[in-house]
């Protein structure tokens, strides 16, 4: 299988600060999979799925996503930027616009500049996004203001503005991180069906590794910039993962550190 | 510490000066108020009742002042925008934005009577020199809540529309404006509230508007028209605080 995402040998420091979010890291997704990164806080899991929506600058190494390479000293074309599509950790809807103005918020780089500017959507991207809603379960929410939402409310809009883009590459940061236990399971089952539905690849972080192993086919570890573990879902144990988030020295034995 | 306490004793020695200084070269005749409360109970009842045959001036003079108002606002309005934009710490380099807010603080410092006074020198009585005054007193304020309606804004919408590959235009529109609007709204009604209340004041030094005829009243003694007058200032001032309630109400 072609690979959607291609990172080699990237390291990255975000700007003003000593310690680099990414070291030497190299990864790959294949088309059609759905991958989950777990990573203690400040393992840098923000700043690769970052990366790969072409947002960030000045990074070293090799990155290629949906097979043309990334320029780490230029913006990314207007066109690129809506084949990848990106789930905040914060959500970053507009507040006091509509649920149904948000999502097709999704739709802007699919449009003519000009058109998109004076808001005159097509009749097909109302039905897109009018579709994204429905698969989210939140039609009946369209014409509601985002800050009357709940938190689990305001996810499935940011997913149903993702949804609407149609990207072919998704990328979602802790998207289940606000959201209760069943809430939980609930979204990334809505998530990752949508996007098996689309032939969309989807990658996603989280803390929770019981949810990232149950919708996951394949889980990557992260700490400190650095990939430590790298393994199918079905073969990923508890001390894997508790090891970890464990505060000090985790993967000291020589066979994982390997990995990183 | 010892040279705060020394900072202490310059500081209140200077203030006890100044004091001393205000009574001794002012002629402050304490026995002058004693004896204005007839004046004044003498003053209130030739006000009443207001006579109502200046209600053509009343009308006339409301009327020029919330044009005053109005346009003064509007002219504001026109100028803030650059300059907000300039003062923003969001969208102008600290090279920019560091020289605007001064002068506009220097602005805010000039009061309008002075800037005022200035203008029907340059340009003739009448309600232009108004206006003009208006505008350049109330952009010194203006303009700093537009800068600081555009650094409120939150960044993450808008990197989100740039995710989705939204334009510069498309995203000032759908992330950007949506959060301005309302503080924009709600800061040029606080200030177009600010205006007329200010304009009020305008005619006394011939800059237009009805406190040109509380002025003409009260110096030709003509108390029960300087009250009917004052009345309906008052009465204004009620009204566009009633409607500046309705108007924020429709814009929270
Ligand atoms: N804008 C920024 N400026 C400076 N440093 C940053 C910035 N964003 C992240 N960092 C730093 O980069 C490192 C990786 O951060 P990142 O946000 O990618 O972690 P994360 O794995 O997403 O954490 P979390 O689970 O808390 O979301 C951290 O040390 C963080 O402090
Ligand atoms: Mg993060």
């Amino acid at each position: 299988m072609s690979a959607v995402a291609q990172i080699d040998d990237v390291s990255f420091a975000h700007p003003g600060s000593e310690l680099r979010a990414l070291q030497r890291l190299s990864f790959r997704v294949a088309a059609g999979e759905t991958v989950a990164v777990l990573g203690p806080s400040g393992a840098g899991k923000t700043t690769l799925l970052t990366l790969l929506d072409g947002r960030l600058h000045g990074w070293r190494g090799l990155v290629s996503v949906l097979d043309a390479p990334l320029d780490p000293d230029q913006p990314q074309p207007r066109a690129r930027r809506a084949d990848t599509g990106f789930i905040f950790q914060e959500f970053a809807l507009v507040e006091r616009s509509t649920v149904l103005r948000n999502v097709i918020n999704g739709r802007l780089g699919r449009m003519p500049p000009l058109r998109a500017f004076l808001g005159n959507s097509s009749p097909r991207d109302l039905k897109i996004a009018r579709d994204a809603l429905i698969d989210c379960g939140i039609a009946d929410l369209a014409e509601r203001r985002v800050d009357s939402l709940s938190g689990g409310q305001r996810q499935r809009v940011a997913i149903a503005r993702c949804l609407a883009q149609e990207p072919l590459l998704i990328l979602a940061d802790e998207p289940v991180s606000n959201l209760d236990p069943a809430r939980a399971a609930e979204i990334l089952a809505l998530l990752t069906g949508a996007a098996r539905s689309r032939n969309a690849t989807v990658l996603f972080s989280s803390h929770q590794p019981e949810l990232a192993c149950r919708f996951a086919e394949r889980v990557v570890g992260m700490r400190d910039g650095r990939i430590v573990f790298d393994a199918p879902a079905a073969n990923l144990t508890n001390d894997t993962t508790a090891e970890l988030y464990r505060e000090t020295a985790p993967f000291s034995r020589p066979s994982l550190r390997a990995v990183g | 510490m010892r040279s705060r306490g020394l900072g202490g004793f310059a500081a209140g020695s200077f203030v006890a000066v100044a004091v001393l200084w205000s009574f001794a070269t002012t002629d402050v005749d304490f026995s002058r108020i004693m004896s204005a409360g007839p004046r004044i109970a003498d003053f209130l009842g030739r006000m009443i009742p207001p006579d109502p045959t200046v209600m053509d001036e009343i009308i006339k003079g409301s009327a020029e002042t919330l044009r005053i108002a109005i346009l003064g606002t509007l002219g504001a309005v026109v100028l803030s925008v650059p300059f907000g934009v300039l003062a923003s710490d969001t969208m102008a380099p600290p090279a920019l934005y560091q020289p605007v807010r001064t002068l506009l603080a220097f602005i805010r410092a000039i009061p309008l009577i002075l800037v005022a006074m200035l203008l029907v020198g340059a340009v003739g009585l009448g309600p232009l020199p108004g206006m003009i005054a208006i505008a350049f007193h109330a952009t010194g304020m203006l303009a700093k809540f537009y800068a600081e309606a555009i650094d409120g804004v939150s960044r993450a919408p808008i990197s989100a529309l740039e995710s989705a590959g939204a334009g510069s235009l498309a995203r000032l529109r759908y992330a950007i404006w949506p959060q301005m609007a309302p503080v924009v709204v709600r800061d040029t009604i606080f200030r177009f509230e600010l205006n007329l209340r200010e304009s009020l004041i305008l005619g006394i030094v011939g800059a237009g508007g009805i406190g040109f005829y509380i002025q003409t009243y009260v110096r030709s003694f003509q108390y029960e028209k300087a009250a009917s007058v004052s009345l309906a200032v008052i009465a204004l001032v009620i009204a566009i605080e009633a409607f500046n309630v309705a108007l924020r109400r429709r814009f929270a």
